[in-house]
């Protein structure tokens, strides 16, 4: 080990208290305090890494400062991607920054030192929302949240995609929050504070997951960060600050239980920081031993209050090293280098420290594949399927396809490419606007700028650009090898007995990081849960009626209790007792309801005749007068009035509809129940089961047609009518071609159970009908299989648990309007909270996301929706191409495709839903380019698209 | 976050004679495109004993101002020696540079001014009445003081969380409120602005 204080690291003796190093290892940021503000500092990692660097004068040491925050910094974070860097202050605020390439370096005006920024930082965003300091600051492992917390005793989850969106604030701490970690696979955030507590929050729902208190009950609230940290296998949380028998210690969670058994002793103050090292290690195999595979391990820093610094291994009982007297103050922070050999530690007396490990005392780090491989097979969690370090094999066949590749990465540059300034080239000032120096432009500022006087006499100058805003991210910089070099040493070092973790019984029986021990009796645990929750879900409690017996066992993964789920299956059984629910959006069923229409019902009896009613939906009463609006835009209503006329004491009612302004009237022998309209057509139900149809200028368009039983509903949609009658069966005829789309079709089929009702009914702009049932089913008539289908199901679970999110093209994307959507309302959202779900095992995340997609483009294309369908397909064949399907996705493109060559005998439609299926193919091949596995389906495509389009 | 930095004020034409204008330089980065004018003023403190003796030497609009960086020169006629207690005429005193959105103040930049009579022989016997016509303007230009301030860059006015770290009396656009940094030292710090920070002892 060696180690280095780089003096010129320092806010001019101000305190520092942050410290993190950039994810490509060239350069580390610090947080700290300024001259009467907060600061941040970038600084270039080379020279602490390479005395020859740190000579050099033309290599610079700080490249950027930020004076921006009023108050002290207390933390900075690079986001996983280093394209950003969040810091957060004593004035309440976090600004989150981003690299931009200007013309020239700019100095902070008016700041002591004169050093230029040779990069240039710029905030991009301001996050408000804190009432107090902000202590700790942490993105999540995929960059999509950034987490901060404060003195205000909150945590503010941010959504890093879409600043300054809040996501969740995360109440519960009665004390200042003073540190933030995430769980690596991203499941939990963990927060330790002020009150003598440590709590776990669940990502699924941000709710606590649970609250440790016991290791701090002895705690006074005197540290000032509390940076806890997760061990980056997950297994371990291990907090700041803790006491046992009055000793400070570093006390270590499980994950499995959150026990809290372990803890590692030995500083003489208060832990203020813990930090694991972001890689897992295994023992470096020494050659000629044997080969046994050993357990893998975690290394772990720990900063105390003590001005001590101890590393430890997870495989080791007592810490690997323990450096006394490095600094005069507290430790405040530490920060790993990416390859987990180096550290930087900063302290309240305002300097730093590096410290570099080599290979021999910490052993071999683990490959980024080794290790996504312990996160799947012990959470399960999709990670991508195909990595860069993979890609890079794959040799590219077709020039399309490599053209295609080159296209993006050209976009990519495109986006990165802008006067890249080279750190070190800084001694130029003067930049060039429109070919004229900038020390000429300033020679004659003063006559050439415009100024006029505004309306009230005053001066107004009009500013002179001199440079555009470009925040295009400069790319030039390539990461530092980290070799060794001469390292100074100016502490003691020396391993030290008072240091020890204290191991319990368990832990004992494996020792080591236990990384792969429990996976399958949790695995057993959970199948056990799924088949008692059935499919309970909490979600769903308040409106289903739940009366299906196709209990499907949900592959729904719980991270509640048992306990909980034993709750909520008594929840639904208190519902099922509570029967008949009261619920004014389903309609009353008319056997068992005394509906207000019976009277009417036992008026007609006549007409009824002999009508055997199996099913019996209610019917509209007659009334005096009813309206009723149509559409609103253009606006179009009808209004009824029941037996106005009498013409030789014959009753006649009078229907009038008034359709942006025009206005047309007739009249009917007998009384109206009920009226329908569209833009197309207007229908009215009367007495006497008779139905009569209109034109939009109140032509009648057919003789009354007889019903075969009462009206119950009636609508309209374009030229299609749909009668739904008191006997459940139901008609939809088209009015204008003058031919029947649904034949008498009886509903008996999906009517099973007593109490089942008709809440909806649609129907759609090609005239297929569509009821919503009030068990939450919604099914479809397809009228040339003359089935009903089931297009939607409240209960779904294959829709809570598909995660297609990384198949969506954007945010936005999920709201595609259409009969589909109105049907199935906001599902949207369960699949969102399907990734969050990691638990479940991604092999069956996969099925059911296939079955789901293929769900909705079945039911897209069954309800004749062609919008949807291009929706649902495009987002399908996305998700085959992610997830590498090949054969789901070459029936799809071979279907698309059809036949090259013409021959008679082909059943080959060129259309779908009115779509021309090639055209889709065609916007499919991008989507198929982007995963190289595909390359020859995307050959074949292309090549026999190119075929046609030449015929 | 300000939307406006001031990257550099030069000063311009320094040291000159005291009936001489005052001429700054002044390039500033803009973020994002601002919907109204930025309004700067040059304010020459006549006596470091009161406020009553500040002269608003001039006050400009600067605009429009879109993202990306741009430079003006800010012009002003010396201060009315008039308006100047005879006993603070020789000697340092200070010239205030403010940037108002808004009419709120969100960077004031501070530079101490010498004047004294060049002629060795003025300087050792100073006239009884100063002879301004003689006087020498230095303006110690290596030394700015630079006090930034955070204000509400957005138009709707009921978002109090943007202002809170302000002084009240900043916000009312009174020109002259910087009744703090009086005293000389002419720190840029308000000790009212900036919250205490809640650092532990060790």
């Amino acid at each position: 080990m060696k180690l280095l204080k780089p003096t010129w690291v320092n806010h001019n003796g101000k305190p520092i208290f942050s410290v993190d190093i950039h994810p490509d290892g060239t350069k580390f940021a610090t947080g700290g305090q300024g001259q009467d503000s907060g600061k941040v500092v970038i600084w270039n990692m080379s020279p602490v890494l390479q005395e020859d660097d740190e000579k050099d004068e033309n290599i610079p040491k700080m490249l950027c400062q930020m004076d921006n925050h009023l108050a002290c910094v207390n933390c900075v974070r690079w986001s996983n991607s280093g394209m950003y860097l969040a810091s957060g202050g004593d004035d309440k605020l976090i600004m989150v920054w981003k690299r931009a390439t200007y013309i020239g370096p700019s100095t902070v005006f008016g700041s002591s030192g004169k050093l230029a920024n040779v990069e240039q930082w710029r905030c991009v965003s301001i996050l408000r929302n804190h009432s107090g300091d902000v202590m700790d600051v942490a993105w999540s492992p995929h960059d999509a949240w950034l987490a901060s917390c404060s003195v205000d005793n909150t945590v503010v989850i941010w959504n890093a995609v879409k600043f300054p969106e809040i996501l969740a604030t995360l109440r519960g701490h009665s004390g200042l929050v003073k540190g933030l970690t995430w769980d690596p696979v991203g499941k939990y955030i963990a927060s330790q504070a002020d009150d003598r507590s440590l709590k776990v929050w669940r990502t699924l729902d941000w709710q606590l997951e649970t609250s440790i208190t016991k290791p701090f009950d002895e705690c006074g609230g005197t540290t000032h960060v509390l940076r806890l940290s997760w061990s980056p296998d997950g297994h371990y949380l291990v907090s700041a600050h803790a006491m046992n028998n009055s000793g400070p210690t570093a006390q270590i969670i499980e994950r499995e239980g959150w026990k809290t058994n372990m803890d590692f002793v030995g500083h003489r103050k208060a832990v203020t920081v813990v930090k694991f090292n972001p890689k897992i290690f295994k023992k470096k195999q020494k050659n000629g031993s044997s080969a046994k595979p050993s357990c893998p391990y975690c290394c772990c820093a720990v900063g105390s209050k003590d001005r001590s610094l101890s590393v430890w291994l997870t495989c080791l009982k007592r810490p690997l090293v323990v450096i006394h007297e490095l600094f005069d103050k507290s430790i405040m922070d530490i920060s790993w280098t990416l390859n987990g050999l180096g550290i930087l530690v900063c302290s309240m007396d305002g300097s730093v420290a590096f410290l570099d490990f080599s290979q021999d005392e910490l052993g071999d780090p683990l490959s980024e594949e080794e290790k996504s491989r312990i996160h799947q097979s012990t959470y399960g969690k999709s990670l991508a399927i195909m990595t860069e370090a993979q890609l890079s094999t794959a040799v590219i066949e077709n020039p399309e396809m490599l053209k295609y590749q080159r296209r993006q990465q050209q976009q990519q540059l495109d986006q990165k490419s802008a006067p890249a300034r080279e750190p070190g080239s800084a001694a130029s000032v003067a930049g060039v606007v429109n070919g004229e120096s900038l020390e000429d432009i300033r020679k004659n500022l003063l006559k050439k700028q415009v100024e006029t006087r505004t309306a009230d006499g005053r001066r107004r100058i009009t500013p002179l650009c001199i440079a555009q805003l470009d925040t295009g991210v400069n790319a030039t910089s390539t990461p530092a090898a980290l070799s060794p070099s001469v390292l100074t040493t100016p502490s003691k070092i020396e391993p030290m007995k008072a240091f020890d973790s204290r191991f319990t019984e368990r832990s004992k029986a494996t020792p080591g990081a236990p990384v792969l021990t429990s996976m399958t009796p949790t695995a057993i645990e959970r199948l056990k849960e799924q088949n008692l929750v059935k499919d309970l879900r909490p979600r769903d409690l308040l409106e289903t009626s739940s009366d299906s017996d196709e209990k499907v066992p949900l592959a729904k993964p719980s991270s509640l209790s048992k306990r909980k789920l034993e709750l909520e299956v008594e929840t639904v059984e208190k519902k099922k007792k509570g029967r008949p629910r009261k619920d004014a959006r389903l309609m009353p069923v008319a056997l068992s309801v005394q509906s207000p229409a019976a009277l009417t019902a036992e008026k007609e009896a006549m007409c009824l005749s002999a009508a055997a009613l199996a099913l019996k939906l209610p019917v509209p009463g007659p009334q005096r007068a009813f309206t009723l609006q149509v559409s609103s835009d253009p606006s179009m209503y009808i209004e009824v009035e029941n037996e106005v006329t009498a013409v030789g004491g014959v009753k006649l009612s009078r229907l009038k509809c008034n359709r942006e302004g025009k206005e047309w009237e007739t009249v009917l022998t007998s009384r109206i129940l009920t009226a329908a309209g569209s833009c197309d057509v207007v229908c009215v139900a009367c007495e006497k089961r008779m139905l009569s149809v209109f034109s939009t200028c109140g032509r009648r368009l057919l003789p009354p047609i007889l019903l075969p039983s009462p009206i119950s509903t009636l609508h309209c949609t374009g030229s299609y009518v749909m009668a739904l009658t008191a006997a459940a069966t139901l008609s939809v005829w088209d009015v204008h071609r003058q031919v029947v789309v649904v034949k008498e079709e009886s509903l008996h089929s999906i009517l099973t159970g007593s109490d089942m009702t008709v809440s909806q009914i649609l129907l759609t702009q090609h005239g297929i009908p569509v009821m919503n049932l009030s068990d939450g089913k919604a099914y479809c008539f397809n009228p040339s299989l003359s089935t009903w289908n089931l297009v939607s199901d409240k209960q779904d679970s294959l829709a809570l648990c598909a995660d297609f999110r990384s198949s969506l093209p954007s945010q936005d994307a999920m709201l595609c309007s259409g009969p589909l959507a109105i049907i199935q309302g906001r599902t949207s959202n369960s699949g969102r909270q399907a990734a969050r779900l990691f638990s479940v095992p991604h092999v069956v995340q996969q099925e059911t996301t296939l079955a789901y997609l293929e769900n909705q483009v079945a039911a897209a294309l069954t309800l004749q929706s062609s919008h949807e369908y291009r929706h649902w397909l495009l987002l399908y064949a996305r998700y085959l191409v992610n997830e590498g399907f090949e054969y789901r996705l070459r029936e799809i493109c071979k279907d698309l495709l059809g036949p090259v060559h013409y021959s008679t005998g082909s059943q080959w439609e060129s259309t779908v839903v009115g779509l021309r299926k090639r055209e889709l193919l065609k916007e499919l091949l991008p989507v198929i380019g982007q995963n190289i596995r595909f390359q020859r389906l995307f050959t074949e495509c292309q090549e026999q698209l190119d075929i046609l389009r030449d015929k | 976050m300000a939307k406006v930095s001031v990257l550099n004020v030069a000063v311009l034409e320094n040291p000159s004679p005291f009936h001489s204008p005052f001429r700054f330089e002044i390039s500033f980065e803009c973020s994002e495109a601002l919907a109204d004018d930025l309004e700067w003023k040059i304010i020459y403190v006549g006596s470091a004993e009161s406020e009553e003796f500040d002269q608003i030497l001039d006050s400009v609009l600067v605009g429009p101002v879109p993202a990306g960086r741009h430079m003006f020169v800010f012009q002003a006629d010396a201060p009315n020696p008039s308006l100047i207690p005879e006993t603070d005429a020789v000697g340092v005193t200070v010239v205030l540079i403010t940037c108002t959105y808004h009419g709120q103040e969100f960077i004031r930049v501070g530079y101490y001014v010498n004047n004294e009579y060049p002629n060795p022989e003025l300087r050792e016997n100073p006239p009884l009445k100063p002879d301004f016509s003689q006087l020498q303007r230095n303006i110690l230009a290596s030394n700015p003081r630079v006090t930034r301030f955070h204000i509400n860059w957005d138009n709707n006015t009921d978002r109090p969380e943007a202002i809170e770290n302000q002084d009240p009396n900043l916000a009312c656009g009174l020109p002259l409120s910087y009744t703090p940094i009086k005293g000389l030292g002419l720190p840029g710090y308000i000790p009212g602005l900036l919250p205490e920070n809640s650092m532990d002892c060790m």
